[in-house]
């Protein structure tokens, strides 16, 4: 049981790491507050579940159409919104309810095209497409269904979503530590004045890094039928809570402490789920007003606190 | 001045670290009322640092601070301006979108000390902000700012005032007119800890300057005399002109 | 002040007195009151203080919640009820204090956690005992829909004095220096941390009567319905609409906004979600202090 929470924990803590990404990298570089994300999230499970009913295209291929299709929408985005907001007096606070209006925009659009009814993929989907990657790397065909994981089984899904969000968190990384632009990024991150002054074309900077941020939303989405339950119009309020509690666990900037946080968060909910699961709605809202009070500026590496 | 008279600030061995990193580093001073002290040294040797900690900011992390016999030490800004301490900003902080008047007016009603009706308009009128009086504070000019800086800190009625690089960015005939009012207010038996680059201006309205570095007292005395001292000179100007 | 009394508060209240006499649609009018007091509440913290709390809910929750189990346990007279809902708010508001350390958007997320955590205790099944969990209050014994309006008229006038004294004393002044910079208002005398709970627990109190007469005027709810974030996110809109920190602005905005959303809201939802998401969008990118800037824009000083 012990084990089992521990490894499940960790399947989804790497999922809620993805969650967590975009939010963080949009914040981090921009001081913008995404209040739609887990709206863009919905958008992307939306994506994966039309793609799949209508082109019976697999989960898999629809985390690159997913990607690609947000990050083009989120380029014109950011220079429809960001731009202005930023020239205004308190632009995080702005942002805040601005983002806070475009989600409501887009929930009230969702409802109106698909209704509120709830949807879902089935998951032996993404474990076909497991069996297949699996069978590839084997040099033998393998088994469609459950995985075997130390002594315990978990569903293949589980196991895809947690290994593509493992990988998103270290192209995030390399694009950050190993890409040209990755490092005018983290310049911008640092001191956003500084970078301005030594001639960075910021709003390219940022606009590339709220693209990525969107299109890691729509992405997290593809996977959201499975390890979310099913999907609903009015689900990104929640998801937009529980990614901002990992990325306050996790240090700001830098994915691997989106990772950590993810981990961390997942392993802590899977315990929860499974000696007080009665309670275990209620963690991430007290995890997340714990944390914030108790490590102030230190970990998140700036300073929350007022006074 | 009696020697034997206790101070009204005195700091004595005072020390604020920022990590490993010691912004004042065992620092000692003694202002009596009505006189005018000013504080030099180059960028980062703990001047501002040392208004900070007397105003409130930062609670020390060693040493005494001494005001009119009682220690205040790392009491909280609004208790220090009710015993009479108060400031100005290198940055001015005004509440931008509170108008010129009512920026005063939230210091009289608060600031609480002394009693006699405070005049707002006289306070504005002696301070050339009087023109501005029902404008938002945002619409003044950097060098306005500083004046409604000051201004409110004058409502409380302060008997220790930190000024903190009021002259910088003023023309010729601002900086006369600061010169003057703060000589008044020296006058008027009010003490000044004035830090300021500008030693034209420190050498106009100071009695007696420190010169700081490292966190460190490195001359105390006459600007007149400072400028003879070998250690001042390196600090200011490197060691090539010490010899 | 008492020209803003006279002017101001006098005819709010007395359309609410009269109105139910000449409309029939009671609940509706109700409805008002309970938003137009709401939005005045925020306006108490997020106007004069700047602090934004998405979580405002969890006070109007608190308030029901404490009416309505003092009610079913201890067969409490409304009235008394009422004050114990209140107390309720503020012992929330006290216990939720260390949050007014946070800056900005993070004590904005952690209210909205907060209010999100007590939804979850109230409806948590292992209570059911003490709060019904999630199968709702009913309170069919006290339901008194006469005597329960009048109050909420009570509740809203009080609130919008309070406002009025806000706008007009130096306490307010006070809380706007503080929201501007916390710094400087400890350097014009002011307690700053004080100043800052006192405006807090204010606000909650509000909250707090208004969800125990909306417990008592409705009589039968689920935690759902006095704890949806929708509560917050209406009194924000209307409060960013009108204007923070006067007094007419978030009238204005319940006004115009609450009466839009009576008029297309109930039937479809969505598209009223629709078009407040797109006025929310609009106010920040073009007129971030509601309609009220645009008065004073020209010149004009706004109650």
């Amino acid at each position: 049981m012990f084990l089992y929470s521990l490894l499940a924990g960790f399947l989804f803590g790497l999922y809620f790491s993805l969650i967590g990404l975009g939010l963080n990298l949009v914040f981090s570089v921009m001081r913008v507050v995404n209040l739609a994300h887990g709206d863009f999230l919905m958008l992307g499970a939306f994506l994966a579940y039309w793609l799949f009913t209508l082109f019976a295209v697999n989960p898999v291929p629809a985390v690159a159409i997913a990607f690609a299709g947000f990050v083009i929408v989120g380029l014109p985005l950011y220079y429809l919104l960001v731009p202005r907001l930023l020239r205004a007096e308190n632009p995080e606070m702005l942002s805040f309810i601005l983002f806070f209006g475009l989600s409501q925009v887009i929930e009230a659009v969702t409802t109106i095209a698909f209704g509120t009814s709830e949807r879902s993929i089935p998951g032996d989907q993404l474990g076909r497409a497991v069996a297949v990657v699996a069978g590839l790397f084997a040099g033998h065909t393998v088994e469609n269904g459950p995985v075997e994981l130390l002594g315990n089984t978990f569903p293949a899904s589980w196991v895809a979503s947690g290994i593509v969000s493992g990988c998103a968190v270290l192209l995030v990384y390399l694009y950050l530590y190993r890409t040209r632009l990755g490092y005018l990024t983290r310049a911008v991150m640092d001191n956003r004045a500084e970078a301005i002054a030594t001639g960075i074309d910021v709003h390219r900077v940022c606009a590339v890094a709220f693209g990525i941020g969107i299109g890691l939303a729509a992405v997290a989405g593809v996977f959201a039928p499975f390890m979310l339950g099913s999907i609903t119009p009015a689900m990104g309020t929640e998801v937009t809570v529980t990614a901002f509690a990992v990325i306050v666990i996790g240090s700001l900037g830098n994915p691997l402490g989106t990772a950590f946080g993810g981990v961390i968060y997942g392993i802590s909910y899977m315990l929860m789920q499974s000696y007080y699961s009665s309670w275990a709605n209620v963690l991430p809202y007290v995890l997340l007003i714990v944390i914030l009070l108790l490590r102030p500026s230190g970990l998140l590496g700036r300073q929350v606190r007022r006074a | 001045m009696f020697p034997d008279a206790a101070p009204l600030l005195a700091v004595d061995g005072l020390v604020k670290r920022f990590g490993g990193f010691r912004a004042l580093d065992v620092l000692s001073l003694r202002l009596d009322a009505g006189e005018i002290l000013g504080l030099v040294g180059p960028n980062g040797s703990g001047k501002t640092t040392c208004i900070n900690v007397i105003s409130g900011l930062y609670r020390p992390d060693g040493g005494d601070i001494h005001f009119d016999g009682r220690s205040i030490g790392g009491w909280p800004s609004h208790r220090l301006v009710h015993a009479g301490i108060n400031r100005t900003f290198q940055v001015p902080r005004p509440f931008l979108t509170l108008t010129v008047r009512e920026n005063v007016q939230v210091a009289l009603a608060y600031g609480r000390r002394g009693d006699g009706v405070a005049d707002v308009d006289a306070l504005l009128l002696s301070l050339d902000l009087d023109a501005f009086a029902d404008r938002p504070a945002k619409e003044l000019n950097s060098a306005q700012q500083k004046m409604l800086d000051l201004a409110r800190a004058l409502a409380t009625r302060p008997r220790l005032l930190l000024i903190d690089e009021l002259a910088a960015g003023l023309n010729a005939a601002e900086l006369e007119r600061v010169a003057v009012k703060l000589k008044d207010l020296a006058r008027s038996g009010i003490a000044l800890l004035v830090v300021e680059h500008l030693m034209g201006f420190i050498d106009q309205i100071t009695d007696r300057i420190i010169v700081m570095n490292a966190g460190k007292e490195i001359f105390e005395g006459r600007l007149a005399e400072a400028a003879a001292n070998p250690q001042v000179v390196e600090v200011f100007f490197g060691a090539e002109h010490a010899a | 002040m008492a020209r803003h009394l006279l002017l101001i508060l006098l005819p709010v209240v007395a359309a609410f007195a009269i109105l139910p006499s000449v409309y029939t649609n009671h609940l509706m009018l109700f409805n008002f009151i309970i938003f137009m007091t709401l939005a005045q509440g925020l306006n108490v913290i997020y106007g004069f203080t700047g602090y934004l709390p998405f979580g405002y809910v969890g006070f109007f929750g608190a308030g029901s919640y404490g009416f309505s189990l003092m009610v079913i346990h201890l067969q409490a007279p409304p009235f008394v009820a009422l004050l114990i809902g209140a107390a309720a708010a503020v012992a929330l508001a006290l216990l939720l204090t260390p949050l007014l350390r946070l800056s900005g958007v993070y004590f904005s997320i952690a209210n909205l956690a907060a209010a999100l955590a007590v939804l979850q205790v109230v409806s948590n099944p292992n209570l059911e005992e003490i709060t019904k969990g999630p199968y709702g209050i009913s309170l069919r014994g006290v339901f008194n829909p006469t005597l329960s309006y009048g109050t909420a008229v009570a509740v809203l006038a009080a609130t919008l004095a309070l406002v009025i004294y806000l706008r007009n004393s130096h306490f307010g002044m006070a809380l706007k220096a503080i929201r501007e910079d916390p710094i400087s208002a400890g350097m014009a005398g002011i307690n700053v941390v004080r100043e800052r709970v006192v405006a807090w627990l204010l606000s909650a109190l509000i909250a707090g009567l208004a969800g125990g007469v909306f417990a008592w005027y409705v009589s039968v709810f689920y935690p759902e319905t006095v704890f949806s974030v929708e509560f917050s996110v209406f009194a924000i809109v209307f409060v960013l609409f009108g204007g923070n920190a006067t007094v007419i602005g978030p009238i204005l905005g319940v006004v115009i906004l609450y009466g839009i959303y009576n008029a297309v809201g109930i039937s479809t939802p969505q598209y009223f979600q629709l078009i407040y998401g797109v006025l929310i969008m609009g106010l920040v990118l073009f007129l971030p202090n509601g309609l009220v800037s645009l008065l004073q824009r020209w010149g004009i000083d706004v109650p």
